[in-house]
């Protein structure tokens, strides 16, 4: 414990916060951009999943397979994967995109379940209607589903994205400069341990934290009245 | 793309991969059921306890649940110690895994308890039923089937977290097929044939358990 006070005004000089706030904005782009394309891959993914018919059969198993690949593989070793693959048939890639492209394969796998669960929770008759409307595929999708499924979509995703901050962390290990690697970094320059890695985990709570009440906030205001409209009807 | 594939000199290592295997499956169950009995504790704080006590229990979870589980290891790994407490790197795995699983499970268990309602229990009573077999038959049946799925679900998750103990010099499967990989250079077979293992084993994890909670709670889990 001495030695954390000790230096704790070492540790608190001007450059080594200035690191430390750049490494959390490392942290949260890699989190918004990595779970931005994520989603938008996602998308694309329930899209070929919900193809109907015998035509749509291999694009359905294509999707299956890659969302229940990626889910049983464990993030690192998509990171590991990723990373070997990069290197092995691309010269010179940064490893900023190497890690943006581990989590953007990972955010796919788990948003597109959500997205699907989401779609699912419409109506069935919904879908019928509009395919007696004469409505296309893509028109049902983004005229019938999309706009009553994302209250449902919505709260989900933001916890998904609350616990990727968190996931990210595990990328410091192929060497991206973002929160977890400045604390190695800095445990390493002889720093205490305690004092390190207690801030660290500080911070990454300073970011999660607000974001996981603004989850819990979406899912009281967006799931609340489907549940309540009932015994709202009865008072 | 001139890169000649070899899976022949990592099938040669298997042995040792399953041994790895072997020791991600165990701290992967030594962890869940830790974290399954501190997340009961937690959860039976959180809905049963008195003002201290439930916002104790209440700033763990929230603290656990919303920092990375590879930090709170690298504090006990690198904290620790100075403190005087020095422990094995599998023992700080263990315990860190321990700690963030049961803040998750505590929350699971949570909503497991607050969703056996009073109504319930009174009918429960009027049939004439004794605590026990309250308990036997109304509270943990309704319980077991509400949270089974989310703990198993969750046993899954914990069971690809465990890779991170890599991190920490542990040789599960991830940092076993790290260290072959060191040796023989054959990184992307070696990861793609550790991705396959993983696969495999979540997949017999799921299964089993999805059987198991049909035959036992009579729950409809499913599996993909």
């Amino acid at each position: 414990m001495d030695r954390v006070i000790e230096q704790l005004p070492r540790f608190l000089s001007p450059l080594n916060l200035w690191f430390l706030a750049e490494a959390m904005g490392m942290t949260l782009a890699l989190t918004f951009f990595g779970c931005g394309l994520g989603f938008l891959l996602a998308f694309i993914v329930v899209y070929m999943r919900l193809s109907p018919g015998w035509w749509g059969l291999p694009w359905r198993v294509l999707a299956i397979l890659f969302v229940e690949t990626f889910r049983r593989i464990p993030f690192l070793v998509i990171t590991y994967l990723v990373l070997f693959f990069i290197a092995a048939f691309v010269k010179g890639a940064s490893l900023v995109l190497v890690a943006l492209t581990a989590i953007s394969i990972y955010s796919t796998a788990y948003a597109s379940e959500i997205i699907r669960g989401g779609f699912e929770s419409v109506p069935r008759q919904q879908i019928e209607a509009a395919t007696a409307m004469n409505f296309s595929r893509w028109q049902t999708l983004i005229k019938v589903i999309v706009p009553q499924s994302w209250p449902v979509i919505l709260p989900p995703a933001v916890v998904f994205m609350v616990a990727f901050v968190k996931d990210t962390s595990l990328v410091s290990q192929i060497g991206v400069f973002e929160l977890t690697f400045r604390g190695k970094e800095l445990n390493n320059q002889g720093f205490s341990g305690l004092l390190v890695f207690g801030t660290v985990a500080l911070l990454y709570f300073v970011m999660s934290y607000p974001l996981s009440r603004f989850g819990a906030w979406l899912e009281h205001r967006l799931a609340a009245p489907r549940h309540q409209k009932p015994e709202r009807e009865l008072r | 793309m001139n890169y000649t594939f070899q899976f022949g000199v990592v099938f040669a290592r298997l042995p040792e991969l399953w041994q790895g295997a072997l020791l991600s499956l165990e701290i992967g169950v030594l962890s869940f059921w830790g974290g399954a009995l501190l997340g009961l504790l937690l959860a039976a704080f959180k809905v049963y306890g008195s003002g201290v006590v439930r916002w104790l229990a209440n700033s763990f979870i929230v603290f656990f649940t919303n920092t990375p589980a590879v930090i709170q290891i690298y504090f006990l790994y690198y904290g620790l110690p100075e403190i005087g407490v020095l422990w094995s790197n599998v023992t700080c795995v263990i315990v860190g895994l321990t700690l963030n699983t049961g803040a998750y499970l505590a929350e699971i268990m949570r909503a497991g308890f607050i969703s056996v309602h009073r109504t319930e229990l009174e009918a429960a009573e009027t049939l004439g039923f004794a605590r026990w077999q309250q308990i036997r038959h109304v509270i943990l049946p309704h319980i077991a089937k509400v949270i089974y799925p989310a703990l198993a679900n969750y046993f899954v998750v914990l069971m690809l977290g465990t890779s991170m103990a890599s991190i920490f010099g542990v040789n599960e499967l991830t940092g076993q097929a790290y260290n072959i990989a060191s040796d023989n250079y054959r990184h992307i077979e070696m990861f793609t044939v550790v991705a396959g293992i993983y696969i495999l084993l979540t997949f017999i994890a799921s299964l089993s358990l999805a059987f198991f909670g049909r035959w036992a709670f009579r729950v409809r889990a499913r599996i993909f």
